[in-house]
């Protein structure tokens, strides 16, 4: 019972957030409920996969991103709009936004340290560099998967 | 006419002057397309789908970062044109209404004329009134704040830190200020704000606020369309993308600091 209170605040509060950047992309009116819709399935399936199967970030995230996707790709057919909107909107609570600022903060701080201090500042910026990489790929895997998957076709262009 | 080596299939012959057309209005979809956050394939493939719906008989593309460049051919016919397109920030409006009227020019609903006074009408799209923008954006922080495990002290510096700063992107935005600068200025503002949850000691979970405070600022568009576009082959503009994304990130970072240490609190 716990477990499920914990999943829907998180799935409320994603939404939220989906919404929120949706106003600011100009997502039309109609569309928003779909955003907070997708948005919060992806970061709760992700939330979901790390707390109760202790999945790691990474795989967590692609997951949630297929999510995403695939509702995405539904819900554009359903309402003739480009899936993109729900995509990129519905992916936007987990795009790993702190981990990409601390690797640059982790940087900074290397500007003052003597080359025997150096490591610690390093191996942060290193870890953060590389989660957000990966964070970002799992992501752009999951929501073009099923474009790739569904709509096999020689390229026109 | 003597032509060599025809193996293609024509449509009707179209005169230079519908020709300029078909190129004119399919640039300026892809131009739009391309300044407000689509990825480069869909920028590839409503130009297309626009100029063989308006009659040409195929179209060379080729999308760069900030500018396309196109060339109609109809008949042995052809005419070439270069069209800027520097990123104006995300605005799913226009992207939905040009996917449309791309289907419809397909199917053989909208001639050029028609074409050209929708994209009139796309260029005055209603968007949403700023007081909106800023609150729903303040909300969004907030939001992420929780996702972050932050209280109910956090939750409201936080809102009030991310819409302060929002509305201060938007001044600097309406003042022409360049970008990477408005947003170094935009998560000093941010920060400043964020960093009295523990100078006025509100919360033991002070640092989820300014670290949730600057999300607003976070390049999300640009990074996964980046990696998008890495992932369909186009490598040189999830380049340009991906490396932009970090530029602002750096910004992000460079504001943020600058606050923790203005303010003498702990940091993230």
């Amino acid at each position: 019972m716990n477990i499920l209170i914990t999943i829907l605040e998180d799935a409320l509060w994603s939404g939220v957030a989906a919404v929120g950047f949706g106003v600011l992309f100009n997502v039309p009116k109609r569309a928003l409920v779909y955003c907070a819709l997708v948005g919060a399935c992806g970061h709760a399936v992700r939330a979901l996969m790390m707390t109760q199967f202790n999945m790691g970030i990474t795989t967590a995230t692609l997951i949630g991103a297929l999510v995403v996707g695939f509702m995405s790709k539904f819900i554009a057919r359903k309402l003739k709009m480009p899936s993109m909107i729900f995509g990129i909107t519905g992916a936007i609570p987990m795009v790993p936004g702190v981990f990409a600022y601390q690797t640059m903060i982790s940087l900074g701080e290397m500007i003052h340290q003597e080359p025997g201090q150096i490591a610690v500042s390093l191996g942060e910026a290193a870890v953060n560099g590389v989660r957000t990489v990966a964070l970002l790929g799992c992501l752009a895997l999951g929501i073009t998967a099923p474009t790739f998957l569904l709509e096999r076709e020689h390229p026109v262009v | 006419m003597a032509v060599a080596a025809d193996h293609h299939s024509h449509k009707p012959q179209l005169d230079r002057e519908a020709l300029r057309d078909v190129i004119r209005l399919s640039l300026w979809a892809g131009q739009m397309l391309l300044q407000y956050g689509a990825d480069t394939n869909r920028v590839e493939q409503i130009i297309h789908r626009l100029g063989t719906g308006l009659g040409a008989d195929w179209m060379d593309i080729l999308v760069t970062p900030d500018a396309i460049v196109a060339t109609t051919i109809n008949n042995y016919e052809f005419r070439t044109k270069v069209r800027r397109a520097p990123s104006r920030g995300v605005d799913m409006t226009v992207i939905a209404e040009i996917s449309e009227l791309s289907y419809k020019v397909q199917a053989g609903k909208m001639d050029r004329f028609g074409v050209g006074e929708k994209l009139i009408e796309i260029d005055k799209r209603p968007h949403y009134n700023r007081w909106t923008v800023v609150l729903a954006v303040g909300l969004a922080c907030a939001a992420f704040n929780r996702l972050f495990g932050g209280d109910v002290a956090t939750f409201a510096v936080t809102f009030f830190a991310s819409s302060a700063a929002m509305y201060v992107r938007q001044w600097l935005h309406s003042l022409e200020l360049n970008t990477v600068l408005n947003w170094v200025i935009t998560a000093f503002v941010a920060g400043i704000i964020a960093s009295l949850a523990e100078l006025l000691s509100l919360s033991p979970l002070s640092s989820t606020a300014l670290a949730a405070s600057v999300l607003l600022l976070v390049p999300g568009v640009p990074l996964i369309n980046g990696s998008e576009d890495f992932l369909n082959g186009h490598i040189t503009n999830g380049l340009a993308r991906s490396v932009w994304g970090a530029i602002l990130s750096l910004a992000i970072a460079m504001g943020l600091s600058l606050a923790i240490t203005t303010m003498r609190v702990s940091g993230l």
